[in-house]
C-alpha cells in the first residue's frame, strides 16, 4: 500500500472518530441539567424573553433536528456563539491556540532533552548510583499531580530562593494573587508569543522578546513536562536494554565502533519506536495537563478557557474547545504513524 | 482464577527487589491511616476557627511567622510559634491540617476504590462479550473505544462533571458508628459521615471504563480459541456459562494489574477536579492544595502537606502496579493519566 493510500484511510478513520466526538459533545449538552436559554440570559430575564431566544436558537425544535443543525453548522465551520460572552466560538478558541501550543512545545522539547540522555545513562549503568538516581526520579516524575509540583517550584524557587524571574506565566494576575509580586505585564495582556520572539529578533536583531518568552514558559513547561519525562526516561531505559542484549549491538562493539556510537546511533534509533508511540497516545495527557498547568500558572491558553467554560456552564465554547484538541488528537496519531516508516523500515504502512 | 505460577512469581519479585516491599508498606500505612482516621484524628476535620489569639492561624513546627498586630493602640509585632494542640498547624479557615490529612486519605482512596469497582464492572463484561462473540458488538465497541481516546481522560471528565454536576454522597463512618460499642478513644466530635464526591467517582468510572474493556476484549479474543473453552463448547455449554466459568478466571491477571495502575490514574484525576473546584466537597487533598495557593507565600504548609498525600499514595500504588507487572508480565496498555 502507498504511503497516500495510508494517509487516506488512517484519515477517513479519523473523520469517523471526530464525528463521534461531534455526537458525544452534543449527546452530553443535550442531557446536561439546566435550560440553555436561562443559562444565556442569566437568572434575572423574563419568561418572555426566555422564550423568544428559545425559539431563536431552536431548542423547542426536536432533538434531532436541534443536531442535524449542530452537524450542519460545524461542517460549515460554524461553531456557534458562546453564551455568556457572545463571542464567536471559532475566534474564541482560535485565539487560545498559539499560547497552548507553545505551552506544550516548550514541555516536549524539555522532555526530549532531559529523559533521553537520561534513559541512555540509567540503562548503561544498571544498578549503579545513576541508575538508581534517575528511576526515583521518573517514580516521582509519573506519581506527582502537576498543579502541586508547579506550586512547589514557584514556592522554592520564587519564595525561598527568590530566583527574580516571573515564575508565573504571562499575564501577571496570578503574582497578584499569590502575593509574591512578580508584576511584570499590565493585567490581561498578553506577552510576545514564541513567534513574536522570533520576529523581533528578524525585525530589529533584539533577543529581548524571546528572552522575555522563555523566562516565563520556562516554569511551566517543566510542570506540564516533568511527567513526559518521567515516562520516556522510563521507556528509553527499558527499551534501551532490551536492544542492548542484541546480536548486532555484539557484532557492532565487535568491529570496534566506540561505545558511544553504538549507544546513540543504532540502539536508541531501534528505542525510539515505542517512544514515539507512547509520545503520540499521550498527547491527550499533554492536553489534560495543560489544562491543569495553565491554570496554576494563569497561562493564557485552551485549557484556561475551558476551565472558565465549565465554571460557567458555556456549552458552545466548551465543545468548540474540546473538538479542537481531539482533532489535534487524531491528526498529531495520524503523523505518528507515518512516522514508523521513517523510524523503523522494516514497518511498512500495511 | 490466580494460577500458582503467578504466585509463586509475585512471591519472587517482592523477595528478590525492593521497591515492591516499599509499596506494600507505604499503601498499608495509607490504607490504615484512612480507615482508622477518625482514631488518629485529634479534632473534627471540618470544624472551622482554630486561629491563634492574634488571628493567624497555627504553622507547624518550622514555619513560624510573625504578624501585625494594634495592642493598645500602638502596633506592634507578634510571633506565631507551632502548638502541640495542632501537630502540623491549621489552614487558612482555621481547620486542624493534621486531621483533615487523615481524612483526605480516605476521600482519595475510597473514589479510587469505587471508581475503579464501577470502571470494572462496566467495562470488563463488555469487552468479554464484545472479545468473544466478535462481529458487530466487537466492532462497535472498537470504534466507541476510538472515541472515547480522542477525549483526553481529564478533559473528557471535566466535560462530564458539566453533565453530572457536583453531588457528594455522605456515607456513614462505621468507625466512629462503632465506637459506642469499643472504646476506640476517638476524640469527641468527629463527624459521623463523611462526604466523598459522588459524581466525581461516577465520572472516572466513565473515563476509565474503556481500558478494561479493551484488555479484557483482548483476553477473550485469544481465550475463546483455546482447546478447553471449544471443549466446553463441543460439550453443549452455554456461552454466557462458558464466558463466566472460562474466560473471565482466565482473564483476571492483566485485569488486576490494569485496576491497580487505573487506581493511581483515578486518585490523579480526583485530586485534579477537587483543585480545580469541580469535586463538589472540600474535604479532599486536592482542594487544599488550592486553598493554599491563594497564602503559598505566608503560610505555604496549606498546600505543602496535601500534596506530599497524594504523591505517596500514587507513588505506592504504582509501586503495587510496578511489581504485579513485572511478575506477570501482561503487555498491556491504559497508564495514560489524568494530570
Amino acid at each position: 500500500m502507498s504511503m497516500g493510500k495510508f494517509l487516506f484511510r488512517r484519515t477517513l478513520q479519523g473523520v469517523f472518530v471526530i464525528w463521534g466526538v461531534v455526537t458525544a459533545l452534543f449527546g452530553m449538552r443535550a442531557v446536561s441539567p439546566g435550560d440553555p436559554a436561562t443559562l444565556m440570559l442569566g437568572q434575572g430575564a423574563t419568561r418572555n424573553l426566555i422564550e423568544r431566544v428559545r425559539e431563536e436558537e431552536g431548542l423547542n425544535e426536536p432533538i434531532y433536528v436541534q443536531y442535524f443543525d449542530y452537524v450542519t453548522d460545524l461542517l460549515q465551520g460554524d461553531l456557534g456563539y458562546s453564551w455568556r460572552s457572545e463571542r464567536e466560538v471559532e475566534a474564541m478558541v482560535i485565539e487560545r491556540i498559539p499560547a497552548t501550543i507553545e505551552l506544550a512545545v516548550a514541555a516536549t522539547v524539555i522532555a526530549i532533552l532531559i529523559a533521553i540522555p537520561l534513559g541512555v545513562i540509567s540503562a548503561t549503568r544498571r544498578d549503579q548510583p545513576a541508575d538508581y538516581g534517575a528511576t526515583l526520579f521518573s517514580l516521582l516524575g509519573i506519581s506527582t499531580p502537576n498543579f502541586w509540583l508547579g506550586l512547589m517550584l514557584v514556592l522554592v524557587l520564587g519564595v525561598w530562593y527568590g530566583i527574580p524571574y516571573p515564575s508565573l506565566g504571562i499575564s501577571s494576575d496570578l503574582s497578584v494573587r499569590f502575593g509574591i509580586g512578580f508584576i511584570d505585564l499590565p493585567t490581561g495582556r498578553r506577552g510576545a508569543g514564541f513567534v513574536e520572539g522570533l520576529m523581533a529578533i528578524v525585525r530589529d536583531g533584539s533577543f529581548d522578546e524571546l528572552l522575555t518568552w522563555l523566562r516565563h514558559v520556562t516554569l511551566p513547561a517543566i510542570t506540564l513536562g516533568t511527567y513526559f519525562t518521567a515516562l520516556i526516561t522510563r521507556l528509553t531505559r527499558s527499551g534501551m536494554i532490551d536492544e542492548i542484549g542484541k546480536a548486532y549491538v555484539t557484532a557492532t562493539e565487535a568491529k570496534g565502533l566506540p561505545g558511544v556510537l553504538i549507544r546513540y546511533k543504532h540502539v536508541l534509533r531501534n528505542t525510539m519506536i515505542p517512544i514515539v508511540t507512547v509520545l503520540g497516545l499521550q498527547m491527550g495527557t499533554l492536553m489534560g495537563g495543560a489544562v491543569i498547568t495553565e491554570t496554576v500558572f494563569n497561562w493564557p491558553g485552551l485549557g484556561l478557557r475551558l476551565i472558565d467554560a465549565l465554571s460557567i456552564r458555556d456549552w458552545p465554547l466548551m465543545q468548540g474547545i474540546i473538538l479542537f484538541v481531539a482533532l489535534m488528537f487524531v491528526v498529531i496519531n495520524i503523523v505518528v504513524d507515518a512516522l514508523y516508516t521513517y523510524l523503523d523500515p522494516r514497518v511498512s504502512v500495511e | 482464577m490466580i494460577s500458582n505460577r503467578v504466585k509463586s512469581n509475585l512471591r519472587q519479585t517482592f523477595r528478590n527487589s525492593l521497591l515492591p516491599k516499599v509499596g506494600v508498606l507505604l499503601l498499608a500505612t495509607i490504607v490504615l491511616m484512612a480507615v482508622f482516621a477518625p482514631v488518629l484524628a485529634t479534632h473534627d476535620p471540618t470544624r472551622t476557627g482554630y486561629f491563634h489569639e492574634n488571628g493567624g492561624p497555627y504553622p507547624p513546627p518550622g514555619f513560624d511567622y510573625t504578624t501585625t498586630v494594634a495592642q493598645g493602640g500602638e502596633i506592634g509585632e507578634v510571633r506565631i510559634t507551632a502548638t502541640s494542640e495542632h501537630l502540623l498547624g491549621t489552614n487558612t479557615v482555621g481547620q486542624d491540617v493534621y486531621s483533615r490529612f487523615l481524612y483526605g486519605a480516605r476521600v482519595s482512596l475510597l473514589v479510587g476504590l469505587f471508581g475503579v469497582s464501577l470502571a470494572l464492572v462496566i467495562g470488563v463484561p463488555f469487552g468479554l462479550v464484545a472479545g468473544y462473540y466478535g462481529g458487530r458488538v466487537d466492532d462497535g465497541l472498537m470504534r466507541l473505544a476510538d472515541v472515547m481516546l480522542a477525549f483526553p481522560s481529564l478533559v473528557l471528565a471535566l466535560a462530564l462533571i458539566g453533565v453530572f454536576g457536583q453531588q457528594p454522597i455522605r456515607i456513614p463512618d462505621p468507625i466512629v458508628m462503632g465506637s459506642e460499642y469499643l472504646d476506640l478513644g476517638i476524640a469527641s466530635g468527629m463527624p459521623e459521615s463523611i462526604p466523598i464526591p459522588g459524581s466525581v467517582t461516577v465520572v472516572v468510572a466513565l473515563v476509565t471504563w474503556v481500558w478494561f474493556a479493551r484488555v479484557s476484549r483482548g483476553e477473550a479474543l485469544s481465550l475463546r480459541n483455546e482447546e478447553y473453552v471449544k471443549a466446553a463448547k463441543s460439550m453443549g455449554e452455554h456461552n454466557g456459562a462458558i464466558l463466566l466459568k472460562h474466560v473471565l478466571p482466565n482473564s483476571v491477571t492483566p485485569i488486576i494489574v490494569l485496576a491497580t495502575i487505573q487506581i493511581a490514574v483515578i486518585i490523579l484525576i480526583e485530586a485534579s477536579l477537587a483543585y480545580l473546584g469541580f469535586s463538589g466537597t472540600t474535604l479532599s487533598w486536592g482542594y487544599e492544595i488550592e486553598r493554599g495557593q491563594d497564602v503559598l507565600r505566608t503560610r505555604p504548609w496549606v498546600s505543602m502537606l496535601p500534596g506530599i498525600g497524594i504523591v505517596l499514595s500514587v507513588i505506592s500504588v504504582n509501586l503495587l502496579g510496578d511489581w504485579f507487572r513485572d511478575a506477570l508480565d501482561p503487555n498491556i496498555e491504559g497508564s495514560e493519566r489524568g494530570a
